[in-house]
């Protein structure tokens, strides 16, 4: 019984021509990230690299040591620092741009802010475009019990924001490799600098072929991504015109991610779904915002940010009285 | 044997009692006519109807199913459009109609049957964003005719109409009922619509069912005979000095008589000395019946 219902929901997300966009601003993006890359590359060649990291490495502990900058930055930058000490010690260029690292690197990039907000646009509307088309009136007026039709639902945008991150992969290689190096898959690619106290720790460094390391990688976006959906779908089912619903997913979106670069003082700011949701990043080694945001504490509160927006969606929409 | 059986419908909603203990039948081969001016709650009993709101009392039964615990085989009974006909306008006719054959579980063979019915075969390729509104009206017919329902309903369907339109959807409805057995349910705020196309119905007026009859009963009851003569006044006092009761409207007189008392009547007029023009039995029309029961409010 299922399988039609998401036969239909499918039908008319593309139809709405929700998909085709989302893919079209990917398109664009890796166009534009593919020639920046390439231009890199034609310097990169020329350059000296090493030299170029030492310089970097100085230019953090100079503002470091001048101080006056907010404890969060300083992290970050401190951890930064390690990092870069890090390559340099064994000799490795990290930013000598291949296709494979473009797939990669995207997954962070895109991860935080990007892949959520593709996500939002897709499925924020997703019910309440029913609403404010008046078409909620025939899809609950049929013989299909509410609970099945929200599920319908919530498996398509699922499916949907797979797809997104799928396409996200196979378009950032697609488009860079032409212009860029596109062998490299098994290079080695260092993770897990994790950060603990004042110091940084290098016990937990793994050393993995790229494409293992992207695959970890996507998968905790993968993870990220459907629980921003599920969020996305409470927002549509509690607001009755689209604008609304999408306007408030993507506020909360920037305005959390503003938030916590803004004021990293206030701790609450953890519990935030955003402050959660560049899983990638922190799996990559940068630090979280907030101190006590390990990766396990990450991924539980963005189950548990899901499974109660889920609950809020299906509560709202099994009970509520359809009026005009 | 009904089609159909609401039980005392009421919603509250807040402090504010929209439908007050509404309770009707519908039977199988008849256009039942839910008539009340805009806002008397005839929109919340339709929702009501097919369990898009849910009541504060009272139960609602579909070809022997409730409504409430067993809602899936009550409405697969039911087709409805509830309000406008709004299908998904970027999508074709054919598109819409295959969406809800899938959420039906019917053959993809409906289609073509329910398109027929409604005469829209030519057009079943083409976005409903480019319909007309009696296009989209009568693809919102064949949508609900999907699955073979049971019982119709449908809420205003003549809204937005023109004369054409409406005397289509009308012979529609007729042939619906009488050729095809179904249990057809419309609602309107047109008198005249509801006279020509239903054979029973219900009147609603601020949440509550005035009166429920067949269309002939509900005029019927209201027989009156109307007299024009010389001097009014002088001739009511005639008719009160014997008894009876009368009324004076525009220089007519009305006296709730049966035919068979009117030579009496007319003879002791004639000797107090009363020119009689005319008389002749006055069959109050729906609208005047509808103006009385509401207390006079406007009813367009």
């Amino acid at each position: 019984m299922m399988i039609p219902l998401i036969e239909n929901e499918t039908l008319k997300l593309l139809r709405r021509r929700r998909f085709a966009i989302v893919v079209a601003i990917l398109l664009v993006i890796l166009c534009m990230i593919s020639y920046s890359q390439y231009r890199e590359l034609r310097e990169s060649r020329n350059a000296n690299w090493r030299a170029e990291l030492q310089e970097r490495v100085a230019r953090y502990e100079n503002r470091l040591r001048r101080g006056r900058i907010n404890e969060s930055w300083a992290r970050s930058m401190r951890a930064e620092v390690r990092r870069l000490q890090f390559y340099l010690d064994r000799g490795i260029n990290p930013e000598q741009p291949t296709a494979p690292l473009v797939v990669r690197t995207f997954a962070n990039a895109a991860g935080f802010l990007l892949l959520p907000l593709l996500v939002a646009v897709l499925g924020s509307d997703i019910v309440s475009a029913e609403n404010a088309e008046g078409t909620d009136k025939l899809l609950l007026t049929r013989p299909v019990r509410r609970w099945k039709i929200l599920t319908s639902k919530l498996i398509t945008l699922w499916l949907f924001a797979s797809l997104t991150l799928f396409l996200g992969a196979l378009l950032s290689y697609a488009v860079t490799a032409p212009v860029l190096p596109a062998t490299g898959w098994d290079a080695p690619s260092f993770n897990g600098f994790q950060f603990s106290g004042n110091g940084f720790n290098l016990d937990g460094v793994r050393q993995l072929p790229l494409w293992q390391d992207a695959l970890l990688a996507y998968g905790l976006e993968w993870y990220a991504l459907l629980a921003v959906s599920s969020i996305a779908l409470m927002l549509s089912v509690m607001f009755k015109s689209s604008a609304a619903s999408i306007g408030t997913m993507l506020a909360s979106l920037i305005g959390g991610t503003i938030l916590t670069r803004v004021s990293p003082d206030w701790t609450a700011g953890k519990y935030l779904f955003v402050s959660a949701l560049p899983l990638a990043d922190y799996y990559t080694g940068q630090a979280p915002p907030y101190d006590g945001m390990s990766m396990v504490f990450c991924i539980t509160l963005l189950g548990a940010w899901a499974i109660g927006a889920l609950l809020v969606a299906y509560a709202l929409f099994l009970k509520r009285d359809v009026f005009g | 044997m009904t089609a159909l059986s609401a039980s005392d419908l009421t919603k509250v909603i807040g402090k504010r009692t929209i439908v007050d203990g509404a309770s009707f039948d519908l039977r199988p081969g008849e256009v039942f006519g839910f008539l009340g001016p805009n806002g008397a709650g005839k929109t919340t009993t339709i929702r009501m109807l097919v369990g898009l709101i849910k009541p504060t009392r009272g139960t609602v039964t579909v070809c022997g199913f409730s409504l409430r615990s067993q809602f899936e085989k009550a409405m697969r009974c039911i087709g409805c459009i509830v309000e406008n006909p709004d299908l998904y306008r970027f999508m074709t006719g054919r598109e819409n109609l295959e969406h809800f054959t899938r959420m039906l579980g019917v053959k993809a063979s409906e289609i073509e049957r329910v398109a027929a019915l409604v005469n829209l075969s030519h057009r079943l390729d083409q976005r409903v964003g480019t319909y007309s509104l009696g296009m989209r009206q009568r693809l919102g017919i064949a949508q609900a005719m999907l699955g073979s329902p049971r019982v119709l309903i449908l809420d205003e369907p003549a809204n937005g109409l023109d004369p054409a339109g409406i005397r289509e959807i009308r012979e529609l409805l007729r042939s619906l009922a009488v050729d095809h057995g179904l249990a057809v349910f419309v609602s309107s705020h047109l008198l005249a619509e509801i006279e020509l196309t239903a054979d029973r119905v219900a009147i609603i007026h601020k949440g509550r069912i005035l009166r429920t009859g067949t269309v002939g009963e509900l005029i019927s009851s209201q027989r009156a005979m109307e007299l024009r003569v010389d001097d009014p006044e002088r001739a009511a006092a005639i008719v009160r000095d014997l008894g009876g009761t009368v009324t004076i409207a525009n220089d007519l007189l009305l006296l709730p008589v049966e035919q068979s008392e009117t030579p009496s009547l007319l003879a002791a007029l004639t000797r107090g000395g009363i020119a009689v023009y005319y008389a002749r039995p006055r069959v109050q029309t729906l609208e005047e019946m509808f103006l009385e029961a509401t207390g006079g409010e406007s009813v367009d």
